[in-house]
């Protein structure tokens, strides 16, 4: 009875004691991404961007009082997910976790980590299906599907159908994905999205791995479309841009939603056909610094730290991502999930707050409905933002959105 | 009708690199008796080789072939020698190998570009004819003429020179071929190393068409196994033939129905060809197993 009565106060003071030996321990944060197969690249990229967030945040003295150790868990698919999950937090003794460039590997490892109480913190996969779990452990940062379909039909609208001068009801819009859940769901939103504008868009899929696409632009091309819409990952979209330039397929204007903005891209189809194709990914390090406060100064961080210009746009989102959830556990004093999740939804931080341009909002899925793409343009082999037209950098302007 | 030549035109482009793809596995096939689930990474290092050819020496594709086609007829007899051989009465364990050998492959070139998709520039990449309407990529009839010299060439060493005739000789019958003072051992080296130099000369001439990946070999092994078995397990003018068959399949099927189904069709017309007749279009009857069997 003593030994009860004396517990609760004994283990108060055990944690006082304890506070200033936890605050000399550094804080480590498991990344999981996938730092080996054919998504290394971006696993890498985006975990630079973490890099750079945990550096300027150690200049600073840290989170909580305790320096920042990154540990990576890589992660190719589920199984090595949840494999790379127990080892963070069993062996590495991670207290946070955070990723992820592929969603399904977002999926299995923050279960995985709910069931060892531990945050997932999601910067950037991007299927809406994540949040709409309710997992009370995981929160997204970053945009999801349905902000790029959102976006994308914002372009369309705003960017698209002025400059074709035709009312909605005779605008012709080929939607193309890539038949996995994350294409598929992007055009069933834009899908959605242009009915309600009074557009009636077709839509058409392909498979990513498909040696040919020769078939999926025939078809394209047959019913003549004023815009041809495509979701797709890296390959598939060189595919379809190789065979578009190759039957001449060439409608009044083409965008491309989630890849197609790198160089990869590029060096696959080339400059001139590339030419106005515009393009709906991450905020980069050119918005104007009214939108995306702190870009420029992004840029050169990742410059002196790598050498070279950023890979693809994820990093940015990836570092801003970051910076919120070391704002959030500063904020909740704690690494406990539930306190870092209830401290991000009392967040509330306008547009523009962020280098990305993203402000804080969670609605009550925990999606940060201030985390938003931008439409940019390929102009003479570089990528430039074109809409929202505050994200337009210093003389910056769309091309015309016939090929040119 | 305009829609269904240029349809067909398509098939019969796309049938000309699953011909290139599919002669040196029904080669192999036909000869040491083994699927090689390996071929299509062999296609996947012929690309990087083409890549490696540009990135560091700026030669063009096309001119790489003829340094990495000798190349490619050794890396095939080292790897036959050296992997295959050993296991020459365990054919399950063969097989087994050379899935061992893709995921080695797949996995070194992974490391080594960490998924960089790759292009490798030609100045005919961006070139196409257009005629009455249809348009053909000049890279793709470069592959179609490649396919059909292959298998035309290979159909005339196969009858026409003695090393051609050994392995026509092993392929019908290694016991009598053997006792007639070939060198078995040695003719499969040399088929396993003309196989894997048609796979690099493949990957050389499908280079400038497609972004590089580690994974882009087994795409192309699936549709492959499909041509092998419609035209004909081991036979050579089965796999041209055959090659024609699916890329046509492929074009009607994902153009008039949907492109998310065609390889559901694809794969149908497989599974029928293999309940109706298992030797294929132009396997001879008992092909599909081990034993006596003419080169075509």
């Amino acid at each position: 009875m003593i030994t009860r009565r004396l517990a609760g106060p004994a283990a108060a003071l055990f944690a006082v004691l304890a506070m200033p030996a936890l605050a000399q321990q550094p804080l480590r944060i498991g990344v999981v991404n996938p730092f080996t197969g054919p998504l290394a690249l971006y696993g890498d990229e985006m975990t630079r961007g973490y890099e750079i967030a945990a550096e300027q945040a150690n200049a600073k003295g840290g989170v909580l009082g305790r320096q920042i150790v990154l540990v990576r868990g890589s992660a190719t698919n589920p199984q090595e997910a949840i494999a790379a999950v127990e080892q963070l937090v069993g062996r590495d003794k991670v207290e946070l976790l955070s990723g992820t460039y592929v969603t399904a590997i977002s999926n299995a490892g923050s279960e995985a980590a709910l069931n060892n109480s531990k945050l997932y913190w999601e910067t950037n996969a991007l299927a809406k299906d994540l949040t709409d779990r309710g997992l009370p452990n995981f929160l997204r940062s970053g945009p999801d599907s349905n902000s790029f379909a959102r976006r994308s039909v914002e372009g369309v609208l705003q960017l698209v159908q002025p400059r074709l001068a035709k009312p909605a009801k005779d605008l012709k819009i080929w939607i193309e994905h890539e038949d996995s859940a994350f294409g598929t769901s992007i055009a069933k939103e834009q899908e959605r999205l242009l009915k309600e504008a009074g557009i009636t868009p077709t839509l058409s899929s392909h498979s990513a791995r498909a040696v040919d696409l020769s078939d999926a632009i025939l078809r394209a091309k047959n019913a003549n479309p004023d815009l041809w819409l495509s979701t797709g990952y890296v390959i598939d979209h060189n595919l379809l841009l190789r065979t578009a330039r190759e039957q001449s397929f060439r409608p009044p204007a083409m965008m491309l939603v989630g890849t197609g903005d790198t160089f990869e891209t590029l060096e696959a189809v080339g400059k001139e056909f590339l030419n106005g194709i515009l393009l709906v990914s991450y905020p980069r390090t050119d918005v104007g610094e009214s939108y995306g406060p702190g870009a420029t100064a992004f840029l050169k961080a990742y410059q002196a730290k790598y050498s070279r210009d950023p890979i693809a746009p994820q990093a940015m989102s990836a570092y801003v991502g970051f910076k919120i959830m070391l704002e959030a556990v500063a904020a909740a004093r704690s690494t406990e999930y539930e306190k870092v999740v209830a401290a991000a939804a009392a967040m509330d931080k306008p547009l523009g707050s962020y280098e990305t341009g993203y402000g804080v909002k969670f609605d009550k899925t925990m999606q940060n409905v201030r985390a938003l793409p931008l439409v940019a343009q390929w102009q003479d082999g570089t990528v430039r933002a074109v809409f929202p037209a505050e994200a337009i950098p210093q003389g910056g302007k769309v091309f015309d959105l016939g090929r040119r | 009708m305009a829609d269904l030549v240029n349809v067909v035109t398509v098939g019969i482009l796309l049938g000309g690199i699953y011909a290139l793809v599919s002669v040196g596995l029904n080669l192999i096939f036909g000869v040491i008796r083994i699927v090689n689930f390996a071929q299509g990474e062999f296609v996947m290092l012929g690309m990087y080789g083409a890549y490696a050819g540009y990135a560091f020496l700026r030669l063009d594709p096309y001119v790489s072939l003829l340094v990495l086609l000798p190349l490619f007829f050794l890396f095939g007899a080292v790897v036959q020698r050296l992997l295959l051989a050993p296991l020459r009465n365990e054919p399950s364990m063969q097989i087994f190998a050379t899935f061992g050998l893709l995921m080695l492959i797949e996995n070194v070139v992974l490391a080594l570009t960490r998924g960089t998709a790759y292009s490798v520039p030609s100045p005919v990449s961006q070139a196409g004819i257009g005629l009455f309407g249809i348009q053909v990529g000049v890279v793709r009839l470069i592959a179609l003429a490649a396919a059909t010299a292959a298998a035309v060439g290979l159909g005339l060493f196969l009858r026409n020179t003695m090393p051609g005739r050994a392995i026509r000789a092993v392929a019908q019958d290694r016991a009598a071929a053997t006792l007639m003072g070939v060198d078995v051992e040695r003719i499969y080296m040399i088929t396993f190393g003309i196989g894997t130099a048609l796979a690099g000369l493949a990957g050389c001439l499908l280079a400038p068409i497609y972004s590089l990946s580690p994974q882009i070999g087994t795409s192309f092994i699936l549709p492959a196994f499909a041509v092998v078995v419609l035209g004909g397990l081991g036979s050579v003018l089965g796999a041209y033939v055959g090659g024609f068959v699916v890329g046509l399949t492929e074009a009607l099927a994902g153009y008039y129905l949907d492109p998310a189904l065609k390889y559901a069709v694809i794969f149908g017309v497989f599974v029928l060809v293999l309940i109706v007749r298992p030797s294929g279009l132009f396997g001879k009857v008992g092909a599909e197993e081990v034993g006596l069997r003419d080169q075509s």
